[in-house]
């Protein structure tokens, strides 16, 4: 177990830094595809991660939550997609960069694990191997060096019997087995940023449960920032230090979980908690969904597009856009906010 | 329904004395019992040869009343779906019988099943492939009116179908319309509407809320709660969500590796698990509350879930088991139990040696080893759907 | 395309213009339609107007894709041709206005000249007139050819695919050991059998190449919507089995199908061309046809080759017409792109 002092040592560094690793300002995508109206996905984000912090992007399926970490890991296609703003990591901008200084960086200094871990996996290359070529490709090791940092990380992520594992190919592991292996590539060379989309989304409830354990684990052990991206509100509540609420590609608030769970104050924020079963409530006790779809959602540009389905709308939701805007050190963008405890 | 009471009768005179004797089973609407679906694995180049079986489904025994919502829960490849599809002989049964008001579904073949199949209606879990993208919506609500003669004329078909779309909250303006040009939860309440349509007496929702958003879930919950005081249904939800089965069910079964491992009122169930396995799974699943999260004491399990294709011989989860004992586990396959235990209703039955003693805090969890289970090639995952008939017969 | 009922939409573009255009007008007026209330109601809007088929939305990217026009205008410039050959060709196709011109050793075709902007063929005939009228035989050629491949191939695939079981086997048994015959071999035997070689012949013969192409297509799309969830819907609801094959399966199952047709029409085209090259054409010439002018040109094709390049470039041009047709169809149907 050479790793864990190198570890150490960061992540001691990292917690008492105070400089944001990463500087989202003004993030927007633009799809644009041939004879359609062009789609901006992403709307004007603005967000910071400090070194060790855990962040996370919560919303609905269509708000942008993926494409904000595709577009800060430059993963999107060049074609059809207009990426403007800034993503300053460690002060450079990563939008900037050309895409073998990014392809240089990924991997390396910020990694990202998907949903869908077994398409994540190149299927024909052994697993242990898969996290070997990393460790070749940016640290420049051995294949024999890095077959036994590879075995490591296995069994680090938990993988039992890394001996044999590591010669096993994507289609030979469980759902969860192989979302451990995308976790020991992407900590491989133990980037100071992971971005983790819907890491757990495809996977069982007691696998999921073993994979945020893990994820919480390697984090506070390594120092590692990690960015989760996802649509539970649970997954949020046990794991990250401050939650950004997204919907139709703006951020709508922003707060440390604590006072986010305990009062929401954006009503979209407030709707998803008041609509969620929850375990201790049963059969009788009806729930408040939100109305509607994001299909009735107002554009942006002239009004709030949440108003449509907010029961807090006023006449001004549907004339004005709201602005992010500080509230008693959270980010809120609404008019007409929640203003009493659930 | 009270034609039916004599039918019922029948059925409690025929049942054996698993069941607690008690007033509510006069009530039995869906009788299983001993259901086990295998799926032959077939291999060879020229002629296939089965070298095995998915035990999908390997022996259940439930009973759904009338009026009250079923709760079936388990994670992938427990066999929950199949269980499921098993009950409208979708998928038929290897062995045993699923009495359905009287008549065994399981033994009905080819146009008398497709009568049947009337009083049994499935809600799918994605709405977008469950609704044939070339039909529109009236075209879609009408085949079954259609397949089961229940429209006389145009006008009280169309009378009929605006009924249908009110009853799930659509305008009328949806008939004209196509699949695609709905939201998700808009398809789901029209996949809802077309199963009303044909007056069923049961309605199998298999997991009918997890491929919709989160805000839009809680509509469709509601709207299946609303719709069976109003149409006076009965439910079978078939779902992995803990928390959508707690609050959908009257009583809830848990699954493992295609056998109940618990069946209790839902209240009693997510108050009082009794079994290891129903521990862990309540105790895994994320709770929007920090101040929960951060205190909860998880019960994490180790390893994957064994393959269908080669159960555990015993208890099924004895091989993640905490409370695992050196005896009996193994061993010797528990059955589905009423406990001893203050407190606990007869009807929360329990399939664990040691329920007692893991309640009592006689036996204290301890440390399981890991075991990856090797993912077979040619065997289908346990996460793979194992769906469509092999020929004609079994269509329709 | 698809014997469907949504066909007579294709024209309501503009109605639903207007209908979306009074929809957003209602929606920014708030909740003037629900009285007071501000919010939408719990399943959300649902826009009034027509509904779109897919067939229609794929019609609609269709007409703005510059492929698909492509491929449409040289189409359509062939059917017309066909049509009308006849009576634009300025000189009878059967007549022998050069026939004084051809020396069997010093001139056996004879060249371009005025009245004659390509010449004439090796029997005295202006080589314009000829291809002017033989597009109407070529255009039947591969048009009856392929509807016979897809009338054979669609029986077969939809027994196959529908009931399954020994059937399924039995039918795929055949189509694979069709399929394992290389296509043009396959259609030189079917021709080489006929006692004497006619159009028919070409026609079944590249009929019988195509029939396992579509079976096999057809198949294939047909298990995989056996499997699908909507099939398994009607199932559940009662619907009867033949209504299940009819109304869900098969008509899900054409789109790869109808692309698949366009393609063959420009191979069956070819594979016409191909058997008259070896002999195994149509013998009787009073009726053109490209692929058999091209076949009789190959004993001048070294000294006059443009007796050749003439047929080959209309069955190249047209060939590419129908397959820029059917791989934009392909694109257009494939419901990956739709959104």
């Amino acid at each position: 177990m050479s790793q864990t002092t190198s570890y150490a040592s960061t992540s001691d560094a990292a917690r008492h830094g105070d400089e944001p690793l990463l500087q989202v300002r003004d993030l927007k995508v633009t799809f644009k595809r041939q004879g359609e109206e062009p789609f901006v996905a992403v709307d004007g984000i603005d967000f910071d991660v400090r070194p060790g912090q855990t962040v996370g992007l919560v919303g609905e399926s269509g708000c942008g939550k993926s494409v904000t970490s595709l577009a800060i890991m430059g993963l999107l296609p060049k074609r059809g997609n207009r990426v403007e703003g800034e993503v300053l990591f460690n002060g450079t901008d990563l939008l900037k960069l050309s895409d073998s200084d990014m392809r240089d960086r990924r991997g390396q200094e910020l990694a990202m694990i998907f949903q869908d871990p077994l398409s994540s996996l190149n299927p024909v290359v052994p697993v242990g191997l898969q996290v070997a070529e990393v460790l070749e490709r940016h640290k420049g090791m051995s294949r024999k060096a890095a077959m036994v940092v590879a075995r490591e990380m296995l069994d680090k992520v938990g993988i039992p019997d890394p001996d044999r594992r590591l010669k096993d190919y994507p289609h030979q592991m469980s759902g969860g087995m192989r979302q451990r292996a995308l976790i020991a590539i992407a900590l491989a060379c133990e980037p100071r940023l992971l971005i983790a989309d819907e890491p757990t989304t495809a996977l069982d409830v007691t696998i999921q449960a073993q994979i945020l354990t893990l994820l919480k684990d390697l984090v506070r052990e390594t120092g590692t920032a990690l960015i989760m991206i996802t649509h539970d509100l649970g997954v949020v509540a046990g794991l990250c230090d401050e939650v950004n609420v997204l919907y139709a590609g703006r951020i709508v608030e922003r707060a440390e979980r604590h006072p986010l769970f305990e009062q929401p104050r954006h009503p979209y924020t407030n709707g998803l908690l008041e609509s969620i079963p929850k375990l201790e409530v049963g059969r009788g006790e009806r729930l408040n969904p939100i109305p509607g779809s994001v299909a009735d959602n107002l554009p942006w540009t002239s009004a709030c597009a949440f108003a449509p389905r907010c029961l807090n709308a006023l006449e001004v939701c549907r004339e004005q856009t709201p602005q992010l805007e500080m509230d008693f050190g959270r980010a809120l963008r609404c008019f007409n906010p929640v203003e009493v405890a659930r | 329904m009270t034609s039916t009471a004599n039918a019922d009768h029948d059925v409690t005179g025929s049942a054996d004395s698993a069941v607690p004797a008690d007033a509510d089973h006069r009530d039995v609407l869906v009788d299983v019992r001993g259901v086990k679906v295998h799926f032959p694995i077939r291999k060879g180049v020229i002629f296939d040869k089965t070298i095995g079986y998915v035990y999908a489904v390997d022996g259940v025994d439930l009973q759904i009343r009338r009026g009250e919502t079923y709760g079936l829960v388990g994670e992938s490849g427990c066999g929950k779906s199949t269980l499921g599809r098993a009950i409208l002989n979708l998928e038929p049964p290897t062995e045993g019988s699923v009495t359905f008001d009287g008549v065994d579904i399981a033994s009905l073949k080819g146009e008398e099943l497709r009568r049947k199949r009337q009083d049994i209606q499935m809600v799918f879990q994605d709405p977008m492939s469950s609704l044939d993208p070339r039909q529109s919506v009236e075209s879609l609500l009408l085949e079954g009116l259609k397949a089961h003669g229940l429209i006389e004329n145009d006008a009280a078909a169309n009378q009929r179908l605006r009924e249908l779309l009110a009853a799930v909250g659509l305008p009328p303006a949806a008939l004209k319309k196509y699949p695609h040009e709905f939201s998700g939860g808009q398809r789901q309440r029209i996949g809802i509407a077309r199963a009303l349509s044909v007056n069923p007496k049961l309605i199998v929702a298999d997991e009918p809320v997890s491929a919709l958003d989160v805000s839009v879930q809680a509509q469709v919950i509601n709207l299946l709660e609303d719709l069976q005081e109003e149409f006076g249904l009965t439910y079978l939800v078939v779902a992995h969500d803990l928390a959508v089965v707690r609050h959908i069910s009257d009583r809830v079964g848990v699954m493992y590796l295609g056998a109940l491992a618990e069946e209790a009122p839902a209240a009693d169930l997510y108050a009082r698990p009794l079994h290891p396995y129903t521990r862990a799974l309540l105790s895994a699943v994320p709770v929007p509350d920090p101040v929960i999260e951060d205190q909860r004491e998880r019960i994490l399990l180790t390893g994957d879930l064994p393959s269908p294709a080669n159960p555990p011989t015993g208890c099924r989860f004895h091989t993640r088991c905490p409370w695992r004992q050196p005896t009996r586990c193994d061993t010797e396959r528990p059955v589905l139990r009423t406990v001893e235990l203050p407190g606990v209703p007869k009807d929360h039955r329990v399939a664990c040696h040691w329920a007692e003693q893991i309640e009592s805090g006689e036996l204290r969890p301890h440390e399981v080893e890991a075991i990856a289970v090797e993912q077979t090639a040619g065997v289908l995952a346990p996460d793979s759907p194992i769906i469509g008939p092999t020929s004609i017969g079994e269509i329709g | 395309m698809t014997p469907s009922p949504d066909r007579r939409r294709f024209g309501d573009s503009k109605k639903d213009r207007i209908d979306a255009l009074a929809q957003t007008a209602g929606s920014t007026a708030g909740g003037a339609q629900g009285g007071t209330v501000m919010t939408v109601a719990d399943a959300g809007r649902v826009s009034g107007g027509e509904g779109q088929s897919l067939i229609a939305s794929a019609w609609k990217r269709l007409r703005r894709n510059p492929v698909f026009l492509t491929g449409a205008a040289i189409t359509f410039v062939f059917i017309v041709l066909a049509i009308i050959g006849p009576w634009i060709a300025p000189y009878d196709p059967v007549a022998q206005p050069l026939l004084s011109q051809v020396r069997r050793q010093t001139n056996p075709v004879p060249g371009p000249q005025p009245g004659f902007p390509l010449g004439g063929d090796d029997v005295g005939r202006d080589l314009l007139s000829r291809l002017l009228v033989g597009g109407r035989q070529t255009l039947i050629v591969g048009v009856l050819a392929t509807l016979g491949g897809l009338f054979g191939g669609l029986t077969l695939g939809t027994l196959a695919g529908a009931i399954g079981g020994w059937v399924d086997s039995l039918v795929m048994r055949i189509v694979d050991v069709m399929l394992s015959i290389p296509g043009l071999i396959l259609a030189v035997s079917i021709a080489a059998i006929a006692a004497s070689p006619s159009q028919t012949t070409v026609i079944i013969a590249i009929a019988v190449v195509q029939i396992p192409i579509f079976a096999r297509l057809l198949r294939g799309s047909m298990l995989a919507q056996r499997a699908s969830d909507h099939v398994l819907a009607a199932r559940a609801l009662g619907v009867k089995p033949h209504a299940i094959v009819f109304r869900h399966m098969l008509p899900n199952s054409l789109g790869p199908v109808i692309v698949q047709a366009t393609l063959v029409l420009a191979t069956a085209i070819i594979e016409a061309a191909g058997l008259s090259f070896l002999g195994l054409g149509n013998p009787d010439d009073r009726q053109p046809e490209w692929g058999q002018m091209l076949g009789q040109a190959q004993n001048y094709v070294s000294d006059y080759p443009h007796l050749a390049i003439y047929p080959a470039l209309c069955i190249i041009v047209v060939a590419l017409g129908f397959t820029l047709m059917g791989e934009s169809l392909r694109e257009a149907l494939d419901p990956k792109s739709r959104r």
